[in-house]
C-alpha cells in the first residue's frame, strides 16, 4: 500500500513558526531573527542598537549558541531580559526552540524581541522561527564574495548589514561588488553599513527598524 | 549537521501522515523530492537517515530521492532555463534580471507500507 502525499518535510517547523508569529503579533511583539557567521558582530550590534533604542522601546533577547552563555551574560549586563538556548551541537535554531524559550519571557513587557541565531550562514537559512524580520550580518573581514557563495541566507533576509565598516580602509572589501550581487540575487533586501564601535551608520538602521515596528510602539 | 535535523523532521512527518491515514506501518519505502537549491545534500541526508531510523517506524525503509532541477526565469530575454547552480545572470543572454523559480523544494511525496 502506498500513501501519496506532497508535504514539505519542514512543514512541522513551518507550522510552529506560524504559531510563534501569531503569538508575537497578539502580544504586540516585533520579532527579528539575526543571522550571520560566528564573529560577524551579532551581539555587538545588538548591544549598540539597544543603546540607541533605550527609552524608545522595551527589548528582549533570545540567544542561540551551541554552548555557553557568554552572549546572554552580555545582554543581561544591559538589564535586558534574555533567554539562552544551547543547541547542543545543532547548527541553527528552529521554531520549537523559540516556542519554549518564549515561555520564559514576559511578552507583555516587550516590544522588540531580537533572536540571535547560531553563527552560521548555511543552515539558519532553512528554518523559519516565526520572526517578522530577518537581518543577515556580514563583517567586512569576511570578504565581499559571500552573497554569491551563500545566496540562500541573503535571499531570505530583509536586510544585509555590513558590520565593522570602520575596517573598510584596511581591507580589499568592495562595497560596490556586494551591492551589485545583492541587487541581483536578493533584490528585495536593503543594505546597511555600520560600525558598532564608532557608531557610524547606526542611525539609519535604527530609524528603519523603528519604521517597521507597529505604530503603537514607534 | 543540517541534514540530521531534516532527517528527524522527515521521520516525524512520516509518523504524522501515518496517523492521519490510520496506518501503523512498517514503512517499506519513502519517496522524496529534493530540489537542487534546497541546501540539502542527498548523501548526507541518507547518512543521517540511516543513523537515526533504527527503532523508528521507518527502520529499514528504502529512501528514494528524486532530485528536482532548478529553474530560472529571465526578465531580459524571457527564457526559462534549467540551471545547475545558483546563477547570478541568465545563462542565455547574460541579463542579471533573473528570478529563480524552482529548485528549493524539500518534499515527502510518497510512503509505501509493507502489505
Amino acid at each position: 500500500m502506498k500513501l501519496v502525499v506532497a508535504t514539505n518535510i519542514l512543514k512541522a517547523n513551518d507550522q510552529l513558526a506560524a504559531e510563534n508569529r501569531a503569538r508575537f503579533q497578539d502580544a504586540g511583539v516585533f520579532a527579528v531573527n539575526v543571522v550571520g557567521s560566528p564573529g560577524c558582530g551579532k551581539t555587538t550590534l545588538l548591544e549598540a542598537l539597544f543603546g540607541r533604542l533605550a527609552g524608545r522601546l522595551r527589548p528582549a533577547v533570545i540567544e542561540g549558541d551551541i554552548a555557553g552563555s557568554i552572549d546572554a551574560e552580555r545582554i543581561e549586563a544591559l538589564g535586558i531580559p534574555v533567554v539562552q538556548i544551547n543547541t547542543d551541537g545543532a547548527c541553527h535554531l528552529d521554531a520549537t526552540m523559540i516556542g519554549s524559550a518564549v515561555r520564559q519571557l514576559d511578552l507583555s513587557a516587550c516590544d522588540l524581541l531580537a533572536i540571535e541565531n547560531v553563527g552560521n550562514l548555511v543552515c539558519t537559512a532553512g528554518f523559519d522561527l516565526g520572526e517578522q524580520l530577518r537581518l543577515v550580518l556580514l563583517g567586512i573581514t569576511e570578504g565581499d564574495d559571500k552573497v554569491v557563495k551563500y545566496p540562500a541566507i541573503f535571499q531570505g533576509s530583509d536586510a544585509l548589514i555590513l558590520t565593522k565598516a570602520d575596517l573598510l580602509p584596511h581591507t580589499n572589501f568592495r562595497v560596490e561588488r556586494i551591492t551589485a550581487d545583492l541587487r541581483r540575487l536578493a533584490p528585495k533586501a536593503l543594505l546597511f553599513q555600520v560600525s558598532a564601535r564608532t557608531g557610524d551608520g547606526l542611525g539609519p538602521l535604527v530609524e528603519w527598524l523603528m519604521g517597521k515596528l507597529p505604530k503603537s510602539v514607534a | 549537521m543540517h541534514e540530521l535535523s531534516i532527517a528527524e523532521a522527515l521521520i516525524e512527518q512520516v509518523q504524522r501522515e501515518l496517523n492521519r491515514a490510520g496506518q501503523r506501518g512498517p514503512v517499506k519505502r519513502l519517496e522524496l523530492c529534493v530540489g537542487r537549491l534546497s541546501g540539502v545534500h542527498c548523501s548526507s541526508l541518507r547518512f543521517a537517515f540511516d543513523l537515526i531510523s533504527p527503532g523508528t517506524i521507518v527502520e529499514g525503509a528504502k529512501l528514494e530521492i528524486a532530485e528536482a532541477a532548478a529553474v530560472c526565469q529571465c526578465r531580459g530575454c524571457g527564457s526559462r532555463q534549467t540551471i545547475d547552480d545558483l546563477v547570478v545572470a541568465c545563462p542565455q543572454c547574460g541579463s542579471p534580471e533573473i528570478t529563480i523559480e524552482e529548485g528549493r523544494d524539500l518534499l515527502l511525496r510518497g510512503i509505501e507500507l509493507e502489505e
